[in-house]
């Protein structure tokens, strides 16, 4: 039967001809859409590694700054007096680069006999449990690491992974920014947000009071009205005589972030399933089509021994021949994107995203077929063979 | 061998009730050459279906080998028809997309021969109506003689107890369809096949071992 199937198709291969190329280009917008959407989601669902509830930060600008001595002095005064407060659970400062903030500062050397590449980040120690960081190996830096010769810094495990595995940490000291000593290791932290890949991170420890420290992160006690910004507001204009600060809701920052991704996601999607109806839309009518040209043809069928499912499986099955032959064309042609890691996405990516367009072509295929397949086996022979 | 009792079709619509056959009582035994005639829309066609189970009658019974048919549900009759029956159309009803030596295999694909098999069938077939030679050709390229020869080869390919023609050479000229009627009679004669065949020509009729006339849906003779 499947031989008798395949060579009706070959031999009606004009007819079938549209059917194919509708079949490969759905598969194809399907398979770039759902490569785009699998590769956001994927990224989505991968921890952040850091808490954002809860979180307030305070940006501050130093670049004009004269008397560096007071401004160290502001910082510490500053954070003593936020943390005095009994809603403000904590704070610390990190650098330059805070989380969502869009910038980053990629720092690429072999120095050490091996490739490094990785974000540069700043804090002072109390920013990790602040932040609410997992520590997987080492421990994080304090104070008196200040007091050693080499800048402590922990790394993430993506950056461990690929560049430090079977290496000794506890001993050895790597430039990376500097000579630094390597003390712990972190889970994640994927700072550019919830829709970017994890990045090789590395901390550098700075004090406090540092200037390359500017912006205070808070962790508000939760229940803390909104109003309570104004205190800070207030607390900080006195303390800094600044007036260019800013606060910032992490939460909320990473909301805004996440709908401008959302948006374009939820749009693919929606042309997907445009797309998808347009195609159900198609397929039914070639279908409704083929059969009522073919009405002949079935009712001879069942006078020669066809059974209804012998005809619904006729029928199904050169359908389903005809869109696994696209599919498989379709697939060759998907399959190199992976094969050649192009446009920066991980190859896992495309072939969840081939799997998905396959799956649900074949889903909808099988959908469109069933109800024109049963149609085609109810035809009564006498009354088909008599119209021809 | 067939064995047809007090067959009644009616065609019911909203408003007319058409009686196409009433009271058919017919016996066709094995071996026999049987033609039915009769003025078009008499039932020739309806009557030739329904010993063909591809059309069910409103009343009576139909007893196929001793066996009633109404003890057949659709899976059972479909291999019925596929064993037993062999059918051929005043159109051909070949399948234009297949080849010759295809359309012929086409009864022996519902019953599960291997494809060897079928073939090594389909070309004796072939061989036997004289078109072994244009067994890769399509319908398209035959003459109508030609393509009623392929839908004969189509009928006996599965060995079949009964053949059942419906007009088989209402579609040819005279000489093909003597033609026609001489593989018929041959098939009949050598191979002691059982045929039923529904005609509007006298002489092809005359031919026959038996004739049975219908009017307006009434045996008359």
């Amino acid at each position: 039967m499947i031989r008798h199937i395949l060579k009706l198709i070959w031999n009606k291969k004009r007819s079938n001809t549209l059917l194919f190329l509708e079949i490969f280009f759905a598969f194809a917008i399907l398979f770039a859409v759902f490569t785009i959407v699998t590769r956001y989601m994927r990224q989505y669902n991968s921890p952040l590694g850091f808490d954002t509830e809860h979180i307030w930060v305070v940006h501050m600008n130093f670049d004009n700054i004269t008397d560096t001595a007071a401004v160290e002095d502001m910082k510490l005064r500053l954070k003593s007096e936020l943390e005095a407060m009994p809603q403000i659970e904590g704070a610390a400062y990190n650098g330059w680069i805070s989380p969502f903030s869009g910038s980053n500062w990629v720092t690429a050397s072999d120095a050490n006999g091996f490739d490094t590449e990785t974000s540069i980040l700043m804090a002072e120690p109390a920013y990790f449990e602040l932040m609410g960081l997992e520590l997987v190996q080492g421990r994080w830096f304090d104070l008196s690491d200040l007091e050693g010769r080499y800048t402590p810094a922990v790394i993430s495990q993506q950056f461990y992974e690929e560049s430090f595995k079977g290496r000794n940490l506890r001993d050895s000291i790597y430039e990376l920014q500097g000579e630094n000593r390597i003390v712990g290791v972190f889970k994640n932290y994927k700072y550019q947000g919830d829709f970017t890949k994890e990045e090789n991170a590395t901390f550098f420890m700075r004090h406090p009071k540092d200037i390359d420290l500017p912006n205070l992160h808070l962790r508000i006690a939760p229940g803390t009205p909104a109003a309570f910004e104004e205190t800070v507001n207030k607390t900080v204009a006195s303390i800094s005589r600044m007036s260019d600060f800013t606060i910032e809701h992490l939460e909320t920052t990473r909301k805004v972030q996440n709908r401008e991704v959302w948006v374009p996601v939820v749009s693919l999607l929606g042309i997907a399933i445009f797309l998808v109806i347009n195609v159900a839309m198609g397929l039914f009518g070639v279908l409704w089509y083929s059969i009522s040209k073919r009405r002949a043809e079935v009712g001879l069928r069942q006078a020669l021994g066809a059974s209804r499912g012998a005809v619904m499986g006729q029928f199904m099955g050169e359908i389903l021949a005809v869109s696994v032959a696209a599919l498989l064309l379709g697939a060759v042609f998907a399959v190199q994107l992976p094969l050649m890691e192009v446009f920066g996405i991980a190859p896992l990516n495309y072939y969840i995203a081939m799997g998905l367009s396959a799956g649900l072509i074949l889903t909808l295929v099988l959908l469109c077929t069933l109800y024109p397949a049963l149609q085609a086996a109810r035809i009564q022979p006498a009354l088909a063979l008599h119209e021809e | 061998m067939i064995h047809l009792q007090d067959i009644t079709k009616v065609y019911q619509t909203k408003s007319i009730e058409t009686t196409a056959l009433n009271r058919i009582n017919l016996q066709v035994e094995a071996g026999e050459f049987l033609s039915i005639m009769g003025p078009s829309g008499c039932g020739k066609s309806t009557l030739l279906n329904i010993m063909g189970l591809i059309d069910e009658p409103t009343a009576g019974h139909i007893a196929l080998n001793g066996q009633q048919i109404t003890a057949y549900n659709s899976r059972s009759m479909a291999r019925f028809r596929n064993e037993q029956l062999g059918f051929i159309f005043q159109s051909f009803h070949l399948i234009g997309e297949l080849s010759v030596l295809d359309n012929v295999e086409l009864p022996l694909i519902y019953r599960k021969v291997s494809s060897k098999d079928r073939r090594k069938m389909a070309e004796a077939a072939l061989e036997q109506v004289g078109l072994k030679n244009r067994m890769r050709h399509f319908p398209g390229q035959l003459s109508g003689g030609q393509k009623q020869r392929v839908a004969i080869a189509r009928a006996i390919v599965g060995q079949p107890k009964v053949i059942l023609a419906d007009e088989p050479t209402g579609n040819l000229d005279s000489v093909m369809g003597n033609e026609i009627m001489n593989i018929l009679l041959h098939l009949n004669q050598e191979q002691k096949a059982t045929i039923v065949m529904v005609t509007h020509d006298e002489t092809m009729a005359r031919k026959t071992h038996r004739l049975v006339r219908l009017f307006d849906g009434s045996q008359v003779l």
